[in-house]
């Protein structure tokens, strides 16, 4: 059985790769990292950095040190260039007798005062042993932004499995080749799991290279893909039942998109809703699948919340299942 | 090695049967032809034979298997050739085939050979997509060979083929049959089926109406002419009398005493009248 199953899983695989939508889905989560590294370079940034002149006075630039990253350059061209770059980086140049700060304009407004701050304490000359502040060093710091796009894609990634799914059932659709697999000695449920995989097996791969190449390599995979598993139960179920539903590619791909509004609903209901509000999300498992890759991704997720997360989303899935099996089971019997 | 008794099925699950009450049964290495006009119900019936559709009522096994409680393995057994061409466009003719094997749990059969066979050798490496129709079709026909089944449904193998490739359908047939395999053939080609088969069945509105070898089915329903072209005069006159009227006889012994023959044929009657004698339908 195991042997029909993964000649299922390959045909699937090899016609893919001949079709430009399906080698898209395929490709989606590394077109996305490469779009995160090279466009949105900035999230790498987790501290504020300072550019200053190399041959500054040494004790100035080891007190910014103290506080911040610290870029150091022989000229005040060269730091100017370096603030006119994308990401968030402050100047600190001398003039005169004093110091100037030299700011692009559109960083954030935090960074700046927070360099002005740290410009005054030095001029007055406190440091840390003259307050009462606590230092806290969480061990990791995670640009929200990055940690939020990449926990988006890890979503997509999931869904467009169910995506690829579905362009495969059209195709059989299409050819009318159901009623030849129908008439093989391959049971329902073999083909089943044959089609599913696909749709399984590429968004794990693809997500874990995304997650290496944005930086997110050293959170725990298992975690990830435990979670992946439990969130593929949804894409797999919806890429079955529009496949069936529909004659057409486009079509197909286009019905799939209806799952993005759940999930972006849920991200936007997570991020910027009270917690008075979030109940509300309870029925969505990308609400679920969110609030766990967020734990996974700030390396703070223990087994227990991850488990309890991965457990109602397959209780959701489940509910979904039943709904619809008796559907999937129909629409492949010709 | 097809058993059906009192075969019923409605698509609408009321009253309205596509088959009503068909019960037959076809012995191990016959060539079995069901024939009826489009919509007669033969398509249902092979349908339900091959587990495509659920049985609904009566009791059918097919190679040993009760198809109530189909088990997998059966497919093993049996080759299903479809009317409309079923492959995938994406893959070529030899990938087809080289998937379609792995899906058996029996000795399969190379598919460079099926293809050889069935004239497509040597577009083996082409996309099925950029098949012509009757590509397809034999691509399909071959297909259904794969797994050397003892039992094999071909639903109209031979349509759309031009005469010489549909020719060579025969004789694989025929090839195939020698080697002991069973032949459920559905088709409303009634040449095919006289050629071909040991025994047909007509069906007509989902009811079977008669089974029998073409032989005896000529010999019960026929009438022989004989068909006989004479010179009158300066003119040439064309004349089908019957062996068995009278009067045609009669008038044929005056032909010959009295005109010169031109040529003169006898003629049986044709699967195609007997099934409209019987029936009432014509063969659309």
């Amino acid at each position: 059985m195991n042997r029909k199953i993964f000649a299922i899983f390959l045909r699937d695989m090899k016609v893919s790769t001949r079709d430009f939508i399906a080698l898209y889905i395929i490709a989606f989560p590394i077109i996305f990292a490469i779009i995160i590294n090279i466009f949105v370079p900035s999230v790498n940034d987790s501290t504020v950095i300072i550019a200053m002149l190399k041959n500054d006075n040494p004790e100035y630039i080891g007190y910014f040190k103290d506080y911040a990253v610290v870029e150091l350059f022989d000229t005040a061209d060269d730091v100017r260039n370096r603030v006119e770059r994308r990401d968030n980086i402050v100047g600190i140049l001398p003039e005169k007798d004093d110091y100037y700060i030299l700011a692009q304009g559109n960083e954030p407004e935090g960074i700046v005062d927070f360099v002005k701050t740290l410009r005054a304490y030095e001029y007055f000359g406190v440091t840390s042993k003259d307050t009462s502040v606590e230092f806290v060093d969480f061990g990791n710091t995670i640009p929200p932004i990055k940690k939020l796009l990449v926990n988006v894609a890890i979503m997509f990634g999931s869904v467009l499995g169910g995506m690829l799914i579905a362009l495969n059932i059209v195709e059989e659709k299409i050819d009318n080749t159901i009623s030849a697999i129908n008439v093989s000695s391959i049971s329902r449920g073999g083909y089943i799991i044959g089609k599913s995989i696909i749709g399984v097996l590429i968004p794990v791969v693809g997500i874990i290279l995304m997650l290496i190449m944005t930086g997110f390599g050293n959170v725990n995979m298992l975690q990830i893909m435990v979670l992946l598993l439990a969130s593929s139960i949804i894409s797999v179920l919806v890429g079955f039942i529009e496949g069936i539903n529909n004659d057409d590619v486009m079509n197909a791909a286009g019905n799939i998109k209806i799952l993005f509004l759940p999930l972006m609903g849920s991200v936007a209901g997570y991020e910027l809703l009270a917690d008075k509000w979030q109940k509300f999300f309870y029925w969505s498992p990308f609400y679920w699948t969110y609030k766990a890759n967020e734990l996974i991704l700030s390396r703070s997720g223990n087994w227990g919340k991850i488990s309890m997360y991965t457990i109602f989303i397959i209780l959701i899935s489940s509910v979904v299942f039943i709904m619809i099996a008796p559907k999937i089971r129909k629409g492949l019997e010709h | 090695m097809i058993s059906v008794n009192n075969l019923y099925h409605s698509y609408s699950n009321d009253e309205k049967y596509a088959v009503k009450n068909v019960s037959f049964e076809i012995k191990e290495g016959e060539i079995f032809g069901f024939l009826g006009p489009s919509g007669a119900g033969k398509s249902t019936t092979q349908a339900i034979l091959t587990g495509l559709l659920q049985l609904q009522k009566g009791e059918v096994t097919v190679a040993g298997y009760d198809i109530k409680h189909i088990k997998n393995e059966m497919f093993n057994k049996i080759g299903m050739s479809f009317e409309q061409s079923n492959v995938y466009s994406k893959m070529t003719g030899k990938e087809n085939l080289a998937f379609y094997r792995k899906l058996f749990d029996v000795e399969t059969r190379d598919p460079q050979e099926l293809l050889d066979l069935v004239g497509l050798g040597n577009k083996g490496d082409i996309k099925a997509g950029e098949y012509s129709k009757g590509m397809k079709h034999r691509l399909t026909f071959a297909r259904s060979m794969i797994n050397n089944p003892i039992l094999w449904f071909l639903d109209e193998p031979t349509t759309g083929l031009d005469p010489a490739i549909a020719s060579e359908i025969k004789v694989i047939i025929r090839e195939q049959n020698k080697k002991g395999v069973t032949v459920f053939l559905t088709t409303h080609n009634m040449y095919i089926a006289d050629e071909l088969c040991d025994r047909v069945g007509f069906i007509v509105d989902g009811e079977l109406k008669l089974i029998d070898s073409p032989k005896n089915l000529k010999l019960q329903y026929g009438e022989k002419f004989v068909e006989v072209e004479y010179l009158d005069g300066k003119e040439i006159k064309k004349e089908s009398l019957s062996f068995v009227k009278k009067d045609d006889i009669e008038r044929l012994k005056e032909i010959l005493d009295n005109f010169e023959i031109q040529t003169m044929h006898t003629k049986e009657a044709t699967l195609e009248e007997i099934f409209i004698k019987v029936t009432g339908r014509e063969l659309v």
